[in-house]
């Protein structure tokens, strides 16, 4: 796992945007409390969904012997995408930061299980717009709507570090 | 007394081979969904259960396109195990025993 390293650029405003969002999803994890029904936000019972699609009796039981260890793991992902993002460099300000600053591209080198920390976390981001969203099929889309576009804009990040891990092997 | 005894082995049987099917009749399936893109579908599939990459696309264009497919069979704690690696990824998967669907 370890040896297998991608290089990911990205502009200083993106991960600050998206530093900003799994801050967010952070939060949304420490708000919810697993028990055996489906959690009452739709976003977050997208994930931890009915491991049982005709046994309710089930479902509750598997939810709550496994739904804590999952938003555990979540939270553990997340933080490791934080930490990732805080190497690349310094914190940036964006009402006060300089243009320059924004779009200067900055590298970051994951080794295995952190790309994989990442591609699970901007999964689950993007799944979490989407229940926002009201994004039923893959046509669902609003050009006045700008989330769409954060929404477009993590499937490209995440479609690319897929390609690059992909590749890597 | 000769069909009696041929019908009690044929039960005797029958019993055996439920009982080895029993292990294995539990499915991990995953289902379609409008947000995972095809690509990390089929990389988790490949990463998780270590197929090759054309099983993997195939597997994934069977969610796709049919809505669901199955991905694994096996005892069912193994099955729970597999759903919840696939919740891990955010994919939409659940455990169905498949001699009753």
């Amino acid at each position: 796992m370890t040896d297998r390293i991608v290089v990911l650029e990205i502009s200083a405003i993106e991960a600050v945007h998206l530093s900003g969002m799994v801050r967010q999803f952070l939060e949304l994890l420490d708000e919810t409390s697993v028990e055996g029904a489906a959690p009452p936000d739709p976003a977050v019972a997208r994930l931890l969904p009915d491991a049982y699609d005709d046994d309710a009796d089930a479902s509750a039981e598997f939810r709550r012997l496994t739904g804590s260890d999952l938003l555990d793991r979540r939270r553990h992902d997340a933080g490791v995408v934080l930490a990732t993002l805080s190497t690349g460099g310094p914190e940036l300000d964006i009402v006060t930061a300089e243009e320059a600053d924004l779009t200067r591209a900055f590298v970051l080198t994951l080794d295995g299980e952190e790309s994989g920390a990442w591609m699970r976390v901007l999964a689950a981001i993007r799944l979490v717009l989407a229940s926002r969203l009201g994004i039923e099929t893959e046509d669902d889309h609003d050009e006045e709507d700008p989330r769409f576009g954060i929404y477009e804009w993590l499937g490209f990040r995440l479609d690319g570090l897929v390609q690059a891990v992909d590749a890597s092997h | 007394m000769g069909l009696i005894m041929a019908l009690t082995h044929l039960d005797a049987r029958g019993d055996l081979d439920t009982g080895r099917l029993g292990d294995d009749v539990w499915q991990t399936v995953v289902w379609n969904d409008p947000v995972n893109l095809m690509s990390y579908v089929a990389h988790v599939f490949r990463e998780y259960f270590g197929f090759d990459a054309e099983t993997a696309s195939r597997l994934m264009l069977a969610v796709h396109h049919e809505g669901h497919a199955v991905v694994s069979r096996g005892p069912r704690e193994q099955m729970e195990l597999h759903t919840q690696a696939m919740h891990d990824y955010g994919l939409w998967a659940t455990v169905r025993n498949g001699a009753s669907s």
